[in-house]
């Protein structure tokens, strides 16, 4: 682009490029220009002096207006592409630190709030339940007791299995077996029945280790009428007892208190699978 | 002088009259205050080369102001308002440049 003069005020085409002045001009022009400069500094009432001092005067108050309006326009001076441009970037940074914040309050409430209490009372009923299973908590609810006399000393380990076996299936959640007038032990899943004696010594039975001596008493926590039943089904326990010449009472209580409990079993080679599990056992 | 002069009043007025540009002006008046610079400069130049005619620089101060006006609001109108105005700001400040060197020739031979 070279100045073609267009615009100027000048000829037009009579500008040639920026560098074709001096050379194409005398040693007398700067002289003249400088005189013509000088005599039109000389204030006079022409028309041309008038007409250039008017719009002077308006480039010169648009000018101002522009620069105060930039110092002091925020928004209002953008056009349409940019405001639409700063929105878009504003709502962006919105939605980021929204996002943020929201990642920020989730954590302090992981941290600190609600959800930590939560999560411990969770993990204490947990416990409680998997405690009852495991036998090392007291129980206590609605159920049945079950006495067996055995007059005869014809009830074995096998009649005991299949009465516990019988009341598991009807849903029995804690179960305690005991001499009526000796020890009580808590039945877990690995509770096992072995015979002290022969068959029909009437010696009694071993479980886990425990001599019970009859007569023997379960109690039993669950569904008392479903429990009830369940033994009382024909060829069921209570049958099969008044068969061998004992004798099967079924009480059902609003409240049975199972109160022996098992050590807590802790295994010698089995770890937990689960990585989080295993580094809080290792921490 | 009497332009010097116009142009001080005009620079005094704006600071002191505050007035507020209206909306749809907004993006031309930059534009056209630059353009209006250049038609200026143009008449300093001319008026040094010796050919300056008050008619000449009348029509073209205000056809510079309503071209690159025009040309600014083609921009917004396609689209590339933004674009076009810095063109049109290039261009004039090239113009501007190559009269600024033309009046210094004059003034001062170099």
């Amino acid at each position: 682009m070279t100045a073609s003069g267009e615009g100027d005020g000048g000829r037009p085409g009579w500008g040639t490029g920026p560098d074709a002045g001096p050379d194409a001009e005398g040693d007398r022009e700067p002289v003249r220009g400088r005189a013509r400069l000088l005599s039109a500094m000389h204030p006079r009432a022409t028309r041309a002096q008038a007409v250039a001092a008017l719009l002077c005067g308006v480039l010169g108050f648009a000018a101002a207006v522009q620069v105060r309006s930039t110092q002091d326009a925020g928004l209002s001076g953008l056009r349409q592409t940019d405001l639409v441009r700063i929105l878009d970037d504003v709502s962006e940074r919105g939605a980021r630190l929204q996002s943020e914040a929201r990642d920020l309050q989730e954590t302090r409430d992981r941290v600190a709030g609600n959800d930590s209490v939560a999560a411990l009372d969770e993990a204490r009923d947990r416990a409680r339940v998997l405690g009852i299973l495991a036998g090392t908590v007291p129980a206590r609810g609605p159920g049945i007791e079950l006495t067996i006399t055995d007059a005869e000393g014809q009830v074995g380990s096998d009649v005991l299995l299949d009465t516990l076996q019988e009341l598991r299936d009807a849903g029995a959640e804690a179960i305690e077996i005991s001499s009526v007038e000796g020890p009580a032990v808590r039945v877990v899943a690995s509770t096992a029945f072995v015979d002290a004696g022969q068959p029909g010594s009437g010696a009694g039975v071993e479980v886990d280790g425990t001599l019970l001596a009859p007569p023997y008493r379960f109690k039993v926590i669950g569904d008392p009428s479903t429990l009830q039943t369940a033994l009382e089904i024909p060829g069921g326990v209570l049958e099969v007892l008044d068969q061998r010449g004992a004798q099967g009472v079924v009480t059902q209580e609003d409240s049975v208190a199972i109160t022996s409990l098992r050590a807590t079993p802790s295994p010698r080679y089995a770890r937990p699978a689960d990585a989080d599990q295993g580094s809080a056992d290792n921490g | 002088m009497i332009a010097a002069i116009g142009l001080v009043l005009g620079v005094i007025a704006g600071l002191f009259l505050e007035p507020t540009v209206p909306t749809w002006l907004q993006p031309y008046l930059p534009i056209a205050v630059v353009a209006a610079l250049d038609a200026v400069f143009g008449g300093l130049r001319a008026l040094l080369d010796g050919i300056f005619d008050d008619r000449v620089f009348v029509v073209s101060f205000v056809a510079n102001v309503v071209v690159a006006a025009l040309i600014v609001y083609l921009g917004d109108q396609l689209g590339v308002g933004s674009q076009l105005s810095t063109g049109v700001v290039v261009v004039l400040g090239i113009r501007i440049f190559s009269n600024a060197a033309a009046i210094r020739r004059h003034l001062f031979r170099a």
